[in-house]
């Protein structure tokens, strides 16, 4: 008896960076080893149906601020953005609101800082630019790190 | 399975899980991928260390003071060369830990700023131009492709949205071998361009610093990143991906083995596969 196993995947992105996959397997026995193209081409068509129609409900997805109850229904849709979100990433939010708070540093000089380097304020900094200030503060406050460490912790995830 | 090569070669740590190497990827994981997969194993995997070259330290050392001028014009201060030297020298003191120079440090410590001082004298970037980013980590999902996310520090970018990377290298560079050998570092700064700002770059610049007797600058630009380039970056990301599935830590014997830190645990590597 010959065994054929066939496993289709897919992985597609979602708004708010985020993504999900689906995957399935099927095994199905075989007398003859001619009979392998006509049945991996079924197994194919079959397990690419499915994932297809099951991949298209989206489930959970984290709104703007990347920890609400998102509309889950809207494939593809980009939800709606407060009018004050930030525009860098949420790790680089987070990390900015961290150094300032554990450093005690006053949020309006930050965000002159922002003004000086870059001609805008903190929120509206893009994800380039808000790595740029994130450095800044972090040679500040002393926690500057080699180029060969910038993405290990304990920063708030890597940038 | 691969074989745990024992030869003491160094201090070996834990081998890094794949699922963390195949979470995320950058430009010198990619080249490394490229030139040899068994040395990208001893490197990332078994992440065996070896003592610094004098050659990277030359070249660490002068990124680090470039880094340093180029924030100087970043935070708006005035250039002093009285303090970029004493940036090179505390970096060149800092950072030379256990090198085998063979008696020529003085020289190449020379060279070193040598090679500075040329650059300063007949770079391009004028003065008073302010850039729009210096030495900034940052990073790409590419999850909606399929593939990892994207890592990487990116030298400088010139005001207007003109990548730089800084180079130092023994030879004056040829143009074309330099932007076909850079590529994938190129390729992979313009991705991360486009997913931190929204924008395309305006163009990428090789700045090469050349330690010759005569020391050389010498400046390489390059269009920004066609589509066919994007996509060959892509293709050879999801080879990286599914070759560490695979196990696929086989050796590339060429030239790139001259200099290749790991020649002898690669002489006694035995495939790495026991039934």
């Amino acid at each position: 008896m010959i065994t054929l196993e066939a496993n289709y995947s897919k992985k597609i992105g979602l708004p708010g960076y985020s993504s999900h996959q689906f995957s399935v397997t099927l095994k199905s026995e075989l007398a003859d080893i001619a009979q392998a193209p006509a049945e991996s081409a079924r197994l194919y068509a079959v397990l690419q149906s499915s994932v297809d129609h099951n991949i298209q409900q989206v489930g959970y997805l984290p709104n703007a601020n990347g920890n609400g109850n998102g509309n889950g229904h809207g494939n593809g849709h980009t939800p709606p953005v407060e009018a004050d979100a930030w525009k860098c990433s949420d790790k680089q939010r987070d990390l900015i609101r961290k150094i300032t708070d554990e450093h005690k540093l006053d949020k309006a000089k930050v965000d002159q800082l922002a003004q000086d380097r870059f001609g805008k304020g903190v929120k509206s900094l893009n994800k380039l630019e808000a790595s740029g200030l994130i450095e800044e503060l972090l040679e500040q406050t002393g926690q500057s790190k080699p180029r060969n460490q910038r993405f290990s912790p304990p920063k708030v995830g890597g940038r | 399975m691969i074989a745990i090569i024992e030869n003491g070669a160094g201090p070996v740590a834990e081998p890094a899980p794949m699922e963390k190497l195949k979470r995320t990827v950058s430009a010198s994981r990619l080249n490394c991928w490229l030139q040899c997969r068994l040395k990208f194993y001893f490197r990332y995997v078994l992440k065996l260390t070896k003592p610094k070259t004098a050659a990277l330290h030359f070249g660490s050392v002068v990124h680090l003071v470039l880094q340093q001028w180029n924030l100087t014009r970043w935070r708006r201060q005035p250039f002093e060369i009285a303090k970029l030297k004493q940036v090179f020298d505390t970096g060149w003191l800092d950072q030379g830990g256990a090198i085998d120079w063979d008696g020529e440090e003085p020289e190449q410590k020379i060279s070193a700023w040598n090679v500075l001082e040329k650059y300063f004298t007949d770079t391009p970037i004028k003065a008073d131009e302010m850039p729009e980013a210096v030495e900034v980590p940052v990073e790409a999902d590419l999850s909606r492709h399929g593939l990892p996310v994207l890592i990487g520090v990116l030298d400088l970018v010139r005001a207007g949205g003109r990548i730089v990377d800084f180079k130092t290298a023994a030879k004056t560079p040829d143009a074309d071998m330099a932007l076909h050998q850079n590529g994938v570092q190129l390729d992979c700064y313009s991705v991360l361009y486009r997913e931190a700002t929204g924008k395309r770059e305006s163009g990428r610049e090789l700045h090469h610093l050349v330690k010759t007797k005569v020391p050389k600058v010498v400046i390489t630009p390059a269009e920004p990143m066609l589509e066919y380039q994007r996509n060959r970056l892509f293709r050879l990301m999801e080879d990286y991906v599914n070759g560490l599935e695979r196990g696929d830590f086989i050796p590339a014997p060429g030239f790139g083995c001259m200099g290749c830190e790991f020649m002898s645990e690669c002489r006694k590597f035995d495939g790495g596969r026991h039934e």
